[in-house]
Protein backbone atom coordinates (compact mmCIF):
# COMPACT_ATOMS: atom_id res chain seq x y z
CA UNK A 1 0.00 0.00 0.00
CA UNK A 2 2.97 2.61 0.88
CA UNK A 3 4.23 1.88 -2.84
CA UNK A 4 1.72 3.34 -4.48
CA UNK A 5 1.64 6.82 -2.01
CA UNK A 6 4.28 9.08 -3.06
CA UNK A 7 5.33 12.46 -1.46
CA UNK A 8 5.51 13.65 1.58
CA UNK A 9 3.33 12.15 4.67
CA UNK A 10 2.59 15.22 6.33
CA UNK A 11 1.89 17.60 2.98
CA UNK A 12 -1.48 17.25 3.10
CA UNK A 13 -2.14 18.41 6.32
CA UNK A 14 -0.81 21.83 4.99
CA UNK A 15 -3.02 21.37 1.63
CA UNK A 16 -6.14 20.47 3.64
CA UNK A 17 -5.62 23.10 6.20
CA UNK A 18 -5.40 25.27 2.61
CA UNK A 19 -8.87 24.33 1.77
CA UNK A 20 -10.33 25.16 4.95
CA UNK A 21 -8.48 28.68 5.22
CA UNK A 22 -10.02 29.40 1.55
CA UNK A 23 -14.09 28.48 2.78
CA UNK A 24 -13.40 29.54 6.04
CA UNK A 25 -12.12 33.20 5.67
CA UNK A 26 -14.25 33.79 2.38
CA UNK A 27 -17.14 32.92 4.35
CA UNK A 28 -16.44 35.50 7.27
CA UNK A 29 -16.11 37.83 4.66
CA UNK A 30 -19.51 37.36 2.80
CA UNK A 31 -21.15 36.63 5.97
CA UNK A 32 -19.55 40.40 7.91
CA UNK A 33 -21.23 42.04 4.38
CA UNK A 34 -24.11 40.09 4.11
CA UNK A 35 -25.17 41.07 8.14
CA UNK A 36 -24.02 44.83 7.71
CA UNK A 37 -25.54 45.76 4.46
CA UNK A 38 -29.08 43.56 5.70
CA UNK A 39 -29.14 45.72 8.43
CA UNK A 40 -29.05 49.10 6.60
CA UNK A 41 -31.42 47.36 4.29
CA UNK A 42 -33.60 47.21 6.95
CA UNK A 43 -33.26 50.45 8.34
CA UNK A 44 -33.83 52.15 5.08
CA UNK A 45 -37.01 50.05 4.52
CA UNK A 46 -38.80 50.99 7.14
CA UNK A 47 -38.84 54.50 5.52
CA UNK A 48 -38.37 53.92 2.00
CA UNK A 49 -39.98 50.24 1.46
CA UNK A 50 -40.03 50.64 -2.43
CA UNK A 51 -36.34 50.65 -2.61
CA UNK A 52 -35.52 47.89 -0.20
CA UNK A 53 -35.48 45.52 -3.90
CA UNK A 54 -33.40 47.18 -5.47
CA UNK A 55 -30.84 47.98 -2.62
CA UNK A 56 -30.05 43.92 -2.20
CA UNK A 57 -27.14 44.31 -4.55
CA UNK A 58 -24.23 44.69 -2.01
CA UNK A 59 -26.00 41.17 -0.66
CA UNK A 60 -25.32 39.61 -3.73
CA UNK A 61 -21.78 41.05 -4.27
CA UNK A 62 -21.00 39.54 -0.82
CA UNK A 63 -22.64 36.14 -1.21
CA UNK A 64 -20.41 36.04 -4.61
CA UNK A 65 -17.19 35.83 -1.98
CA UNK A 66 -18.38 32.37 -0.79
CA UNK A 67 -19.07 31.31 -3.92
CA UNK A 68 -15.17 32.34 -4.49
CA UNK A 69 -13.94 30.58 -1.20
CA UNK A 70 -16.18 27.73 -1.90
CA UNK A 71 -14.54 27.40 -5.54
CA UNK A 72 -10.78 27.34 -4.57
CA UNK A 73 -11.51 25.12 -1.59
CA UNK A 74 -12.87 22.23 -3.73
CA UNK A 75 -10.06 22.65 -6.54
CA UNK A 76 -7.82 22.16 -3.85
CA UNK A 77 -9.14 19.76 -2.21
CA UNK A 78 -10.08 17.56 -5.06
CA UNK A 79 -6.27 18.13 -5.83
CA UNK A 80 -5.11 16.52 -3.19
CA UNK A 81 -4.51 13.06 -4.52
CA UNK A 82 -1.05 11.23 -3.42
CA UNK A 83 -2.01 7.94 -5.08
CA UNK A 84 -2.45 9.60 -8.21
CA UNK A 85 0.24 12.40 -8.30
CA UNK A 86 3.14 12.87 -6.00
CA UNK A 87 2.38 15.24 -3.26
CA UNK A 88 5.31 16.75 -2.02
CA UNK A 89 5.49 19.71 1.14
CA UNK A 90 6.08 21.93 -2.13
CA UNK A 91 2.51 21.20 -3.65
CA UNK A 92 1.03 21.20 0.53
CA UNK A 93 2.63 24.56 1.17
CA UNK A 94 1.64 25.73 -2.56
CA UNK A 95 -1.99 24.90 -1.57
CA UNK A 96 -1.68 26.20 1.96
CA UNK A 97 -1.02 29.93 0.09
CA UNK A 98 -3.03 29.69 -2.12
CA UNK A 99 -6.32 29.01 0.25
CA UNK A 100 -5.01 31.92 2.69
CA UNK A 101 -4.57 34.11 -0.40
CA UNK A 102 -7.74 33.62 -1.65
CA UNK A 103 -9.24 33.81 1.91
CA UNK A 104 -8.06 36.26 3.19
CA UNK A 105 -8.74 38.56 -0.08
CA UNK A 106 -12.55 37.48 0.38
CA UNK A 107 -12.16 38.44 4.14
CA UNK A 108 -11.25 41.99 3.53
CA UNK A 109 -13.84 42.78 0.44
CA UNK A 110 -16.45 41.21 2.60
CA UNK A 111 -15.75 43.84 5.10
CA UNK A 112 -15.42 46.75 2.78
CA UNK A 113 -18.99 45.64 1.07
CA UNK A 114 -20.41 45.30 4.37
CA UNK A 115 -19.71 48.59 5.40
CA UNK A 116 -20.07 50.75 1.85
CA UNK A 117 -23.32 48.67 1.57
CA UNK A 118 -24.81 49.90 4.59
CA UNK A 119 -23.51 53.27 3.82
CA UNK A 120 -24.76 53.31 0.28
CA UNK A 121 -28.23 51.92 0.69
CA UNK A 122 -28.87 54.37 3.83
CA UNK A 123 -27.29 57.43 1.89
CA UNK A 124 -29.46 56.14 -1.94
CA UNK A 125 -32.75 56.23 0.45
CA UNK A 126 -32.35 59.98 0.54
CA UNK A 127 -30.59 60.67 -2.49
CA UNK A 128 -31.46 58.41 -5.41
CA UNK A 129 -28.51 60.01 -7.54
CA UNK A 130 -26.03 57.97 -5.48
CA UNK A 131 -27.17 54.68 -6.51
CA UNK A 132 -24.75 54.54 -9.62
CA UNK A 133 -22.09 55.61 -7.28
CA UNK A 134 -22.92 53.25 -4.88
CA UNK A 135 -22.25 50.25 -7.23
CA UNK A 136 -19.44 51.74 -8.27
CA UNK A 137 -17.50 51.44 -5.28
CA UNK A 138 -19.03 47.82 -4.34
CA UNK A 139 -17.20 46.65 -7.95
CA UNK A 140 -14.05 48.46 -5.96
CA UNK A 141 -14.30 46.62 -3.21
CA UNK A 142 -15.29 43.05 -5.60
CA UNK A 143 -11.97 43.74 -7.19
CA UNK A 144 -10.11 43.16 -4.04
CA UNK A 145 -11.39 39.45 -3.78
CA UNK A 146 -10.54 39.12 -7.17
CA UNK A 147 -6.72 40.40 -6.46
CA UNK A 148 -6.89 37.15 -4.23
CA UNK A 149 -7.64 34.75 -6.72
CA UNK A 150 -5.54 36.36 -9.55
CA UNK A 151 -2.59 35.54 -7.28
CA UNK A 152 -4.21 32.06 -7.00
CA UNK A 153 -4.45 31.51 -10.56
CA UNK A 154 -1.03 32.27 -10.91
CA UNK A 155 -0.33 29.21 -8.83
CA UNK A 156 0.18 26.13 -10.77
CA UNK A 157 -3.21 24.35 -10.69
CA UNK A 158 -5.38 27.02 -12.12
CA UNK A 159 -4.33 27.00 -15.83
CA UNK A 160 -5.64 23.80 -15.44
CA UNK A 161 -8.77 25.31 -14.47
CA UNK A 162 -9.00 27.94 -17.02
CA UNK A 163 -13.11 26.98 -17.10
CA UNK A 164 -13.92 28.04 -13.76
CA UNK A 165 -12.92 31.50 -14.81
CA UNK A 166 -15.15 31.09 -17.65
CA UNK A 167 -17.64 29.95 -15.30
CA UNK A 168 -17.92 33.06 -13.05
CA UNK A 169 -17.98 35.08 -16.21
CA UNK A 170 -20.43 33.23 -17.51
CA UNK A 171 -22.95 33.35 -14.09
CA UNK A 172 -21.89 37.56 -14.17
CA UNK A 173 -23.69 37.39 -17.36
CA UNK A 174 -26.52 35.93 -16.86
CA UNK A 175 -26.93 38.08 -13.48
CA UNK A 176 -26.23 41.42 -15.50
CA UNK A 177 -28.87 39.94 -18.44
CA UNK A 178 -31.74 39.38 -15.66
CA UNK A 179 -30.99 42.20 -14.40
CA UNK A 180 -31.42 44.29 -17.41
CA UNK A 181 -34.64 41.97 -18.34
CA UNK A 182 -36.79 43.30 -15.35
CA UNK A 183 -36.36 47.38 -16.60
CA UNK A 184 -37.22 48.81 -13.21
CA UNK A 185 -34.16 47.44 -11.20
CA UNK A 186 -30.90 48.96 -12.90
CA UNK A 187 -32.05 51.73 -15.12
CA UNK A 188 -30.48 51.51 -18.52
CA UNK A 189 -27.73 53.21 -17.77
CA UNK A 190 -23.39 53.33 -18.97
CA UNK A 191 -22.18 51.97 -16.35
CA UNK A 192 -24.84 48.71 -16.23
CA UNK A 193 -24.44 48.36 -20.09
CA UNK A 194 -20.44 48.15 -19.96
CA UNK A 195 -20.18 45.92 -16.62
CA UNK A 196 -23.00 43.89 -19.32
CA UNK A 197 -20.74 44.02 -22.27
CA UNK A 198 -17.16 43.21 -20.19
CA UNK A 199 -18.31 40.24 -18.81
CA UNK A 200 -19.79 38.46 -22.23
CA UNK A 201 -16.35 39.53 -23.67
CA UNK A 202 -14.37 38.23 -20.75
CA UNK A 203 -16.32 34.96 -20.76
CA UNK A 204 -15.63 34.86 -24.94
CA UNK A 205 -11.85 34.95 -24.22
CA UNK A 206 -11.94 32.50 -21.82
CA UNK A 207 -13.66 29.60 -24.25
CA UNK A 208 -11.30 31.04 -27.03
CA UNK A 209 -8.06 30.73 -24.35
CA UNK A 210 -9.72 27.12 -22.98
CA UNK A 211 -10.50 25.45 -26.36
CA UNK A 212 -6.95 25.08 -27.42
CA UNK A 213 -5.30 24.11 -24.10
CA UNK A 214 -7.98 20.53 -23.94
CA UNK B 1 12.54 7.31 7.90
CA UNK B 2 9.14 9.33 8.40
CA UNK B 3 9.06 12.91 8.66
CA UNK B 4 12.44 13.28 7.83
CA UNK B 5 12.08 15.87 5.70
CA UNK B 6 10.91 19.07 7.39
CA UNK B 7 11.29 20.13 11.47
CA UNK B 8 7.23 20.27 10.61
CA UNK B 9 7.20 16.98 9.44
CA UNK B 10 9.02 15.58 12.48
CA UNK B 11 6.34 17.24 15.30
CA UNK B 12 3.33 16.28 12.55
CA UNK B 13 4.32 12.64 12.19
CA UNK B 14 4.30 12.00 15.95
CA UNK B 15 0.22 12.99 16.60
CA UNK B 16 -1.44 10.08 15.80
CA UNK B 17 -4.52 10.73 12.95
CA UNK B 18 -7.43 9.65 15.68
CA UNK B 19 -6.58 12.99 17.55
CA UNK B 20 -6.73 15.00 14.47
CA UNK B 21 -10.28 13.12 13.39
CA UNK B 22 -11.87 13.49 17.43
CA UNK B 23 -10.77 17.27 17.65
CA UNK B 24 -12.43 17.61 14.09
CA UNK B 25 -15.28 16.20 14.83
CA UNK B 26 -15.60 17.32 17.77
CA UNK B 27 -15.20 21.16 16.20
CA UNK B 28 -17.53 20.37 13.41
CA UNK B 29 -20.39 19.99 16.15
CA UNK B 30 -19.24 21.94 18.86
CA UNK B 31 -18.42 25.21 16.94
CA UNK B 32 -21.43 24.69 14.52
CA UNK B 33 -23.86 24.25 17.78
CA UNK B 34 -22.11 27.61 18.83
CA UNK B 35 -22.97 29.73 15.74
CA UNK B 36 -26.53 28.46 16.24
CA UNK B 37 -26.90 29.63 19.52
CA UNK B 38 -25.45 32.61 18.71
CA UNK B 39 -27.74 33.40 16.18
CA UNK B 40 -30.62 32.39 18.03
CA UNK B 41 -30.26 34.88 20.91
CA UNK B 42 -29.47 38.12 18.53
CA UNK B 43 -32.11 37.05 16.98
CA UNK B 44 -34.63 36.39 20.06
CA UNK B 45 -34.30 39.07 21.97
CA UNK B 46 -34.76 41.34 19.08
CA UNK B 47 -37.52 39.31 18.21
CA UNK B 48 -39.54 39.71 21.86
CA UNK B 49 -38.69 43.06 22.68
CA UNK B 50 -40.31 44.19 18.93
CA UNK B 51 -43.16 42.70 19.47
CA UNK B 52 -44.23 44.64 22.84
CA UNK B 53 -45.66 46.80 20.85
CA UNK B 54 -46.37 44.56 18.04
CA UNK B 55 -47.83 41.28 18.85
CA UNK B 56 -48.16 40.20 15.50
CA UNK B 57 -44.85 39.71 14.53
CA UNK B 58 -44.48 36.85 17.28
CA UNK B 59 -45.09 33.50 14.79
CA UNK B 60 -44.20 34.41 11.26
CA UNK B 61 -40.56 35.11 12.84
CA UNK B 62 -40.02 32.02 14.19
CA UNK B 63 -38.40 31.52 11.03
CA UNK B 64 -35.28 33.26 11.78
CA UNK B 65 -34.70 31.34 14.12
CA UNK B 66 -35.64 28.32 12.65
CA UNK B 67 -32.88 29.41 9.96
CA UNK B 68 -30.32 29.27 12.90
CA UNK B 69 -30.84 26.24 14.25
CA UNK B 70 -30.36 24.82 10.50
CA UNK B 71 -26.97 25.16 10.80
CA UNK B 72 -26.67 23.20 14.31
CA UNK B 73 -28.45 20.45 11.90
CA UNK B 74 -25.80 20.87 9.44
CA UNK B 75 -23.40 20.21 12.19
CA UNK B 76 -25.11 17.19 13.27
CA UNK B 77 -25.44 15.85 9.98
CA UNK B 78 -21.69 16.10 9.27
CA UNK B 79 -20.16 15.54 12.63
CA UNK B 80 -21.85 11.80 12.05
CA UNK B 81 -21.00 11.42 8.81
CA UNK B 82 -17.54 11.93 9.77
CA UNK B 83 -17.60 9.46 12.52
CA UNK B 84 -18.99 6.90 9.98
CA UNK B 85 -15.86 7.26 8.36
CA UNK B 86 -13.53 6.60 11.41
CA UNK B 87 -12.01 2.92 10.65
CA UNK B 88 -9.28 0.92 13.22
CA UNK B 89 -6.66 0.50 11.79
CA UNK B 90 -3.42 -1.91 13.22
CA UNK B 91 -1.09 -0.18 15.36
CA UNK B 92 1.21 -1.41 12.67
CA UNK B 93 0.24 0.78 9.90
CA UNK B 94 -1.37 3.82 12.63
CA UNK B 95 1.07 6.18 11.34
CA UNK B 96 1.40 5.23 7.82
CA UNK B 97 0.66 7.87 5.25
CA UNK B 98 -2.63 7.23 4.16
CA UNK B 99 -3.55 6.54 7.64
CA UNK B 100 -2.19 10.07 8.23
CA UNK B 101 -3.87 11.72 5.47
CA UNK B 102 -7.39 10.63 6.61
CA UNK B 103 -6.66 11.74 9.85
CA UNK B 104 -5.88 15.33 8.24
CA UNK B 105 -8.87 15.43 5.84
CA UNK B 106 -11.39 14.70 8.96
CA UNK B 107 -9.81 17.57 10.88
CA UNK B 108 -9.93 20.40 7.84
CA UNK B 109 -13.33 19.04 7.57
CA UNK B 110 -14.45 19.58 10.48
CA UNK B 111 -12.71 22.60 10.92
CA UNK B 112 -14.32 24.00 7.82
CA UNK B 113 -17.87 22.49 8.82
CA UNK B 114 -17.59 24.34 12.58
CA UNK B 115 -16.59 27.44 11.66
CA UNK B 116 -18.63 28.53 8.21
CA UNK B 117 -21.62 27.65 10.18
CA UNK B 118 -20.29 29.52 12.98
CA UNK B 119 -19.92 32.97 10.65
CA UNK B 120 -23.47 31.39 8.88
CA UNK B 121 -24.86 31.63 11.94
CA UNK B 122 -23.86 35.21 13.49
CA UNK B 123 -24.98 36.47 10.14
CA UNK B 124 -28.41 34.74 10.04
CA UNK B 125 -28.86 35.98 13.18
CA UNK B 126 -27.86 39.63 12.73
CA UNK B 127 -30.23 40.11 9.85
CA UNK B 128 -33.13 37.90 11.69
CA UNK B 129 -33.10 40.44 14.19
CA UNK B 130 -33.09 43.29 11.85
CA UNK B 131 -36.05 41.47 10.02
CA UNK B 132 -37.70 41.01 13.02
CA UNK B 133 -37.68 44.52 14.17
CA UNK B 134 -38.30 46.57 10.53
CA UNK B 135 -41.72 43.87 10.19
CA UNK B 136 -42.75 44.99 13.69
CA UNK B 137 -42.97 48.92 11.84
CA UNK B 138 -44.01 47.85 8.24
CA UNK B 139 -45.54 44.33 7.65
CA UNK B 140 -44.68 44.49 3.71
CA UNK B 141 -40.84 43.93 4.50
CA UNK B 142 -40.78 41.18 6.18
CA UNK B 143 -40.77 38.76 2.92
CA UNK B 144 -38.10 41.25 1.57
CA UNK B 145 -36.01 41.12 4.36
CA UNK B 146 -36.51 37.26 4.34
CA UNK B 147 -34.67 37.53 1.10
CA UNK B 148 -31.84 38.54 2.59
CA UNK B 149 -31.59 36.03 5.20
CA UNK B 150 -31.79 33.53 2.70
CA UNK B 151 -28.33 34.47 1.17
CA UNK B 152 -26.94 34.99 4.82
CA UNK B 153 -28.09 30.93 5.05
CA UNK B 154 -26.25 29.97 1.91
CA UNK B 155 -22.90 29.62 3.36
CA UNK B 156 -23.21 27.75 5.96
CA UNK B 157 -24.58 25.26 2.61
CA UNK B 158 -21.21 26.00 0.91
CA UNK B 159 -19.51 24.73 4.29
CA UNK B 160 -21.05 21.23 4.42
CA UNK B 161 -20.43 20.83 0.50
CA UNK B 162 -17.07 21.43 0.93
CA UNK B 163 -17.01 19.19 3.89
CA UNK B 164 -18.80 16.71 2.48
CA UNK B 165 -16.69 16.51 -0.85
CA UNK B 166 -13.61 16.62 1.32
CA UNK B 167 -14.60 13.30 3.57
CA UNK B 168 -14.24 11.66 0.21
CA UNK B 169 -10.66 11.81 0.51
CA UNK B 170 -10.45 9.84 4.13
CA UNK B 171 -9.50 6.50 3.10
CA UNK B 172 -7.65 4.32 5.70
CA UNK B 173 -4.89 1.55 4.88
CA UNK B 174 -6.66 -1.69 4.67
CA UNK B 175 -5.78 -4.25 7.65
CA UNK B 176 -3.80 -6.39 5.67
CA UNK B 177 -0.28 -4.40 4.98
Amino acid sequence: MSSSFSGDETAPFFGFLGAAAALVFSCMGAAYGTAKSGVGVASMGVMRPELVMKSIVPVVMAGVLGIYGLIIAVIISTGINPKAKSYYLFDGYAHLSSGLACGLAGLSAGMAIGIVGDAGVRANAQQPKLFVGMILILIFAEALALYGLIVVGSSKFIFDHLEYGCFSAFIWWLLCTCCRIKKGFLADDKACESFHLSTAVLCRLGLCVCDPIH
Amino acid sequence: MAGSTSSWSRALVQISPYTFAAIGIAIAIGVSVLGAAWGIYITGSSLIGAAIKAPRITSKNLISVIFCEAVAIYGVIVAIILQTKLESVPSSVMYAPEALRAGYAIFASGIIVGFANLVCGICVGIIGSSCALSDAQNSSLFVKILVIEIFGSALGLFGVIVGIIMSGQITWPSNAA
